[in-house]
């Protein structure tokens, strides 16, 4: 009963807090966008022609590298977060550049999520591309960086999904932002590492407010998405 | 026919499904000799818990387990019924839990201190200061021309809510002060990146110490201020739990706990608990009256008679005792 309660509590104090413009609320808001809209920004650009290259091209090794990419889908946020955060720790190699525990640190971590995902997507689409579309452009004369251009834009519909699931994985994860972001209040912290908190504290109703907060911007974001795929799906049509 | 030995396989395989779930149903502590302990950070990072675990479990047959939380969310988890007993470090809270009815007895057991923690080279030059609110008010005036954080758990632990009435004392008001942080974590994490970001903090020395001794070099802070200043005096108490408002908690169990940590066996085995020859909890049961932060006289007499009963033997005397050195 207490937890039905709680839920309903929740609804309620999500519709005040973002109603009343709650400063900190915002803040939080704001800087998880930052955060993972960075890295998914970032890591698209990265992975996008990697994961065309990796899919148009045959050289040697290719299955063992296709195998890693799709290992790496599964590295768990913790791990990264782990990693990132001794690298950059004071006694790591790179701690003379003061990052830890600061947003570009969590940017840095989120990136290295979101790479794999993106890659694999992206890797998955242009795969399933017709056949003779993947021959004709082969045939043709062009440099492969058009030959790169041309196939992305054949496939724009799976490189959106790419994105889109390369930015779910990135606001919704907790773990690694956790250790190198340090949820630190007014610096670093952000919708999930602030849900943590709230539910550690026994506060459930916040930490629900919270949680339909980053379902809400979650919706809007693949809103957005999705119509867009709607379009270019009528626009090739 | 496939198909027909595809379904079979799978109901088969969802009925075991189903029988697996319920094992952890079945498995629920609602058992005799288990005992959940709802616990602030502090009781578990300074090792305390794992070293009187076994002594506990032997002589009262019984299985300890703990939920690692703040001193917030332990009375919370206590109102809801989802802890056994509570052993946490907050006085005011405490009170209230008890004055609205979810517990029934607050037996104080033993205190520690908390200690403000720092660089080395502590630029705002706090060493030794006896009391903590000037060395808080120094750090606050060094920030007036120089930079140096300070870090809060932020979490409404029992940790923060001392500090947070430290500063309280001293007028500052640190709420939007651009080099006041909440971790918002736990005592090591927020001991980690103050040391990381070279600051200053409020901790249990007990904690202190085990994560100094465990980390050595990678925790670059050190004890700068260290008083017996009542505002720094840490004591921790047993809570149990309104048999009235959850009659499915494990009650009996608990009294039992309570009882082994006040009686001579269990305080004698706080005194004795080091980390480097360092003694970390002081135990207090039965020993002073005076300072309202620990249990009431008749609370304490009540519950030597308790003791006597069940054939345990009560902590040596009821002399007044001064807080040692």
């Amino acid at each position: 009963m207490l937890i039905i309660n709680d839920i309903f509590l929740g609804f309620i104090r999500a519709l005040m807090l973002i109603l009343n413009g709650n400063s900190e609320v915002i803040h939080i808001t704001l800087l998880s966008l930052r955060v993972s809209g960075t890295a998914t920004l970032i890591g698209a650009c990265i992975s996008i022609p990697l994961g065309t290259m990796l899919a148009m091209y045959d050289f040697p090794g290719k299955s063992f590298v296709t195998h890693v990419m799709n290992t790496m889908i599964s590295l768990p946020p913790v791990v990264v977060g782990l990693l990132v955060f001794l690298l950059l720790s004071t006694q790591g190699p790179l701690g003379f550049l003061e990052l830890l525990y600061t947003p570009t640190a969590m940017i840095f971590a989120q990136l290295i999520l979101v790479i794999p995902i993106c890659m694999a997507v992206t890797f998955s689409s242009i795969t399933s591309v017709d056949k003779r579309i993947q021959d004709t452009i082969s045939s043709l004369n062009f440099s492969s960086i058009w030959k790169i251009k041309i196939m992305i834009n054949e496939t724009k519909i799976g490189i959106l999904t790419s994105i889109i699931a390369g930015f779910g994985a990135a606001i919704s994860e907790v773990g690694a932002i956790m250790i190198v972001g340090g949820n630190l209040n007014g610096f670093t912290r952000v919708l999930t590492s602030a849900i943590v908190l709230k539910t550690n504290q026994g506060m459930f109703d916040e930490a629900i407010a919270l949680g339909l907060i980053l379902l809400f911007l979650a919706f809007i974001i693949n809103g957005v998405m999705t119509f867009l795929q709607f379009k270019i799906k009528k626009g090739t049509k | 026919m496939k198909k027909k030995y595809i379904l079979f396989f799978s109901v088969i395989a969802f009925i075991l499904l189903l029988l697996y779930i319920s094992t952890f149903i079945n498995s629920n502590h609602n058992v005799d000799n288990e005992l959940i302990i709802a616990t602030t950070t502090s009781t578990v990072d300074s090792g305390l818990l794992d070293y009187l675990k076994p002594t506990f479990e032997n002589n009262f047959d019984a299985n300890i387990r703990w939920l690692y939380l703040g001193t917030g969310q332990a009375l919370a988890a206590g109102e809801r019924g989802d802890a056994d007993v509570l052993l946490v470090h907050d006085v005011d809270r405490e009170k209230s839990f008890i004055d609205n009815g979810h517990g029934t007895v607050r037996l104080t057991i033993m205190y520690n201190k908390f200690v403000i923690v720092g660089p080395e080279d502590d630029p705002a030059d706090i060493r030794n200061i006896e009391d903590p609110v000037i060395a808080l008010k120094k750090i606050a005036d060094y920030n007036k021309q120089e930079n140096i954080l300070f870090f809060s758990r932020g979490d409404l632990s029992g940790t923060h809510a001392q500090e947070l009435k430290i500063w309280d004392k001293t007028g500052i008001n640190i709420k939007n002060q651009n080099w006041y942080i909440e971790t918002g974590q736990g005592m090591s994490p927020t001991l980690r990146i103050t040391s990381e970001k070279s600051g200053y903090t409020i901790t249990d020395v007990a904690t202190f110490l085990k994560i100094k001794t465990e980390l050595k070099d990678r925790i670059s802070l050190e004890i700068l201020v260290n008083s017996d200043h009542i505002d720094v005096l840490n004591p921790y108490s047993i809570i149990l739990i309104n048999k009235e408002k959850h009659p499915h908690l494990n009650h009996k169990l608990a009294e039992k706990f309570a009882l082994f940590l006040i009686s001579k066996e269990g305080q004698s085995k706080i005194e004795n608990y080091k980390i480097d020859d360092n003694q970390l909890f002081f135990p207090i049961f039965g020993k002073n009256n005076d300072y309202e932060i620990f249990s009431d006289e008749k609370t304490t007499l009540e519950w030597i008679n308790k003791l006597i009963e069940h054939g345990l033997t009560p902590p040596l005397s009821l002399i007044k005792h001064n807080i040692p050195n």
